[in-house]
């Protein structure tokens, strides 16, 4: 393929590439992300495909294997176009009725639709389904309409569109405007404005710049950057290259974590295809600018998400913070002025430019621009990844996207922004996604990390698996991290062994104040606040452990004792085959009772009981 | 020729050749900022973050540590209000509840104002203050000796844990250990660790005649900051 020299050969290839596509009659589309990669999408595709060859329809329908649609958990998931017909958990058996009945006939098959499981009706297309009405999916819509290995089909749909208009007609003082306009903030989790570090960055002295794309996302449970580098690399490069252009940046790097093998593949494949076409190296687009991306991978460190150990890492050296008195917009990587920005954020800006500055601010809050990707797990009926629209409550999140509690138990608490993040009450749901307000209120919007939480979980369990994870992940570096969230973690486990007391409640919060305010960098600043969040909101549960020796959620095992409700046993003698300690006894059909010398509260007998009459007090 | 640059710290307009730190400053003036991981000549890494002090730019305030801290000019500093000092002793509890077992840590808390331990002590070895591999990195070039591991695991090791060639035992990775020099009453069983907290009464001196701290007795453990051999017994 020829390499395009002007703006004017990108529409032309556009062009060519719609009426390519306007030959094919239906297509289908199946997601093929991390997510339904693990429910086994591969094998359904290669189904699907033997079936269209078998039918003869393979010259008129495209499969189109995509990046993540965001349901994950009804993955394997295809949506059959033009009209978007929806099918969930499909199986390589399932194939042949597609072809056969939907694609052929333009039947639909019911079994494989999706159940609303509030009301238990079929639903038919996906912008039916109750988990994506309530959204406003702009980033991730595109995921769908595109292969993330073909740079034709972004081409298509008006991908690189707004790196020709920047290189055709706009200055780099003019982007930077827009963007600063537009009121764009770090999706990384500090919210701090983009286009002011895009400023700093290009009055910074020297000439040597440097653009760098932030993947390495370690959240437990959030996984929003590899959606998108997996879904949309394009759109990630692309806004690279506008920002690079903007600051005066010849050279880029994207860092991505090893643990996500198909974001760093289409990664690379998306850089070699744009430096095929041109849109990447020497001259882009015939221009006089020249920018280059190379894709690093990550070494498994959480702290490497942090800007100065990032850059760390790509220097080739240990992967630890260095303070950041100077900031790393002036010195960065190699001590030359840097931009680092989120995957997110450069994802959001190919459309700032393209539909302008006031597009962008009309959505959102006051201070908060834009729309943000969730990614919402927990206790609840839909979870997957949501993109909303700054400003909404987040109980519209909890119960509207994502369908309310399971087995109907009242929901206790959010937990936002990750292990930097924390837990909000249901009382302060009302709560808009904000960096400021939930900032205020002692959690983050941080990644978009949103765990929901429900009657079951313990708070203090809560602080205390997070505090784990932080110290395993902490680099060691500097006294108050290291030292700090290990006593912290100490007092924790002491509480939830009950051999907490009062006053160690306020040494927790005086350490956790210490961690936060010396800390070096942004993973020991930001440790302590699912413990001064939960302390805050859930003081009580803290005191119930301590004061009365009970873990309310019956989840911390030293306080806990099992025992049978009479009521709801009807002794099956499940719990007694199940029981490795053997401290269950009873005759059939009669009710059961725990030997509470030989319990060791593992809570085998408790998961086992179908009926729920093996309860914690 | 120095280009001098003319800094506040608590109050004092003191001049400091541009490019040094703050912390290096502020002893020049016989201001002492406790420290720990900090040594004249090696780089500084902010690892003990026992030196924070506020930094006031533009109305705002930030604590950050003094050794990281470049001078400019006009810069304002304090390095010992409040809520520094109830933030160093924080730190310095955390550190001798962790090693007990050294004079200079326990000096430390006593300058810091450490007057109880609220953690169970752990007598452990090392405070990873980094001193000795950066010593070794730099002073000597030699590179025997590195961070090996992350979090809690973290601690100091040989490259691939046995002594190279390239490491000629010159040991100043001993001189400059904190954990030489055992507390005044000897070394320290474990179960039986202790603040120890004798020179509190040095503590007076130490906090109205500032230059007293530098030349002072606490901190003679492991010889503090530039002074090196101001005075040593």
């Amino acid at each position: 393929m020829l390499k395009l020299s002007t703006e004017n050969d990108l529409k032309v290839m556009r062009k060519n590439l719609i009426n390519d596509r306007r030959k094919m009659s239906k297509t289908i589309i199946m997601c093929g992300g991390t997510g339904c990669k693990a429910s086994g999408y591969q094998e359904v595709a290669d189904a699907l495909n033997k079936e269209l060859l078998m039918h003869g329809v393979d010259s008129t329908v495209r499969l189109r294997i995509t990046g993540c649609h965001g349901f994950c958990e009804q993955g394997p998931i295809a949506v059959i176009e033009p009209e978007y017909i929806f099918y969930c958990h499909i199986t390589p058996a399932d194939a042949h009725d597609i072809v056969a009945k939907t694609i052929k006939k333009g039947e639909v098959v019911e079994r494989l639709l999706y159940t609303n499981p509030v009301s238990g009706e079929k639903i038919r297309t996906e912008s039916e389904i109750p988990f994506y009405v309530a959204q406003e999916r702009h980033l991730l819509s595109q995921n769908r309409e595109i292969n993330p290995c073909s740079i034709e089909d972004y081409i298509a749909i008006g991908g690189y569109l707004a790196l020709a208009k920047v290189l055709d007609n706009l200055s780099p003082e003019e982007i930077i405007r827009e963007i600063k306009m537009s009121g764009l903030r770090g999706r990384g989790g500090g919210g701090f404005p983009t286009g002011r570090k895009w400023t700093e960055c290009y009055e910074a002295p020297g000439d040597e710049k440097y653009v760098i794309c932030n993947a390495d996302e370690g959240d437990p449970g959030a996984y929003m950057d590899r959606c998108l580098l997996e879904g949309n690399p394009h759109r990630v490069l692309e806004g690279m290259i506008i920002g690079a252009y903007a600051i005066g940046a010849a050279k880029g790097y994207i860092y991505v974590r090893n643990e996500y093998p198909l974001a760093v593949k289409h990664a690379r494949i998306a850089v070699q295809n744009a430096r095929r076409l041109g849109l990447l190296g020497e001259n882009i687009l015939g221009s006089s600018f020249s920018f280059d991306v190379s894709v690093a991978r990550g070494g498994g460190a959480f702290v490497c998400g942090e800007s100065t150990a990032l850059m760390n890492a790509l220097e080739g050296k240990v992967g630890e913070p260095r303070p950041k008195d100077i900031h790393t917009v002036i010195d960065g990587i190699w001590h030359k002025p840097t931009t680092l920005n989120n995957v997110e954020t450069w994802a959001n800006v190919p459309s700032i430019i393209l539909n302008g500055a006031q597009w962008f601010a009309s959505k959102g809050t006051k201070g908060s621009k834009g729309t943000k990707i969730l990614a919402l797990t927990g206790r609840i009926k839909n979870t997957g990844l949501v993109e909303v629209a700054m400003g909404t409550p987040i109980r519209k999140i909890v119960f509207d996207i994502g369908g309310g509690a399971l087995n109907g138990k009242a929901i206790k608490a959010v937990q936002t922004g990750g292990p930097s993040g924390g837990c909000l009450p249901v009382d302060k749901f009302d709560l808009p996604v904000d960096f400021d307000l939930l900032y205020e209120a002692g959690s983050m919007v941080g990644s978009g990390g949103m765990v929901v939480m429900d009657e079951s979980s313990c708070m203090v369990d809560v602080a205390k698996y997070f505090l784990n994870f932080l110290q395993d992940e902490s680099c060691g570096k500097c006294v108050p991290c290291r030292l700090g969230i290990d006593r912290m973690l100490e007092i924790i486990t002491n509480i939830t062994a009950g051999r907490g007391t009062l006053e160690q409640l306020d040494l927790l919060e005086e350490l956790a104040d210490t961690v936060t305010q010396t800390s070096l960098c942004g993973l020991g600043k930001t440790a302590a606040n699912p413990v001064l969040s939960t302390l805050r909101y859930f003081r009580e549960e803290y005191e119930a452990h301590i004061s009365e020796g009970k873990c309310p959620a019956g989840v911390c095992q030293a306080l806990i004792e099992y025992y049978v409700d009479p009521e709801k046993c009807n002794g099956c003698g499940v719990c007694i085959k199940a029981c490795i300690h053997g401290a269950i006894s009873g005759q059939k059909k009669e009710v059961h009772v725990i030997n509470n010398e030989l319990c060791q509260k593992c809570g085998i007998c408790r998961s086992e009981c179908k009926f729920e009459a093996i309860q914690a007090k | 020729m120095l280009h001098y640059v003319t800094i506040n710290v608590d109050g004092a307009d003191i001049k400091a050749p541009k490019g040094t730190s703050v912390l290096d400053a502020a002893i020049e003036y016989g201001i002492c900022i406790p420290h720990l991981c900090h040594v004249p000549g090696l780089s500084d890494f902010g690892g003990c973050r026992l030196c924070i002090v506020e930094h006031t730019v533009n109305g705002r305030t930030e604590i950050t540590t003094s050794c990281t801290l470049k001078v400019y000019e006009g810069m304002v500093i304090m390095s010992n209000t409040q809520i520094i000092r109830r933030l160093r002793r924080n730190i310095a509890e955390l550190l001798v509840a962790e090693a007990p077992n050294s004079r200079a840590i326990q000096d430390i808390a006593v300058r810091c104002g450490v007057e109880k331990v609220r953690y169970p002590f752990r007598n452990n070895d090392c405070v990873l203050c980094g001193r000795c591999v950066r010593a070794c990195n730099e002073l000597w070039q030699a590179k025997a000796i590195g961070f090996v591991g992350r979090g809690i695991d973290r601690h100091v090791e040989y490259v691939f844990g046995y002594r190279p060639d390239f490491c000629k035992q010159c040991g100043v990775c001993v001189q400059l250990c904190p954990m030489t020099i055992p507390p005044c009453d000897g070394p320290m069983k474990t179960g039986e660790e202790y603040l120890c907290g004798k020179c509190a009464s040095q503590l007076m001196i130490a906090e109205a005649a500032p230059e007293k701290c530098i030349w002072c007795e606490l901190g003679v453990g492991f010889s503090c900051g530039r002074y090196q051999g101001a005075k040593s017994r």
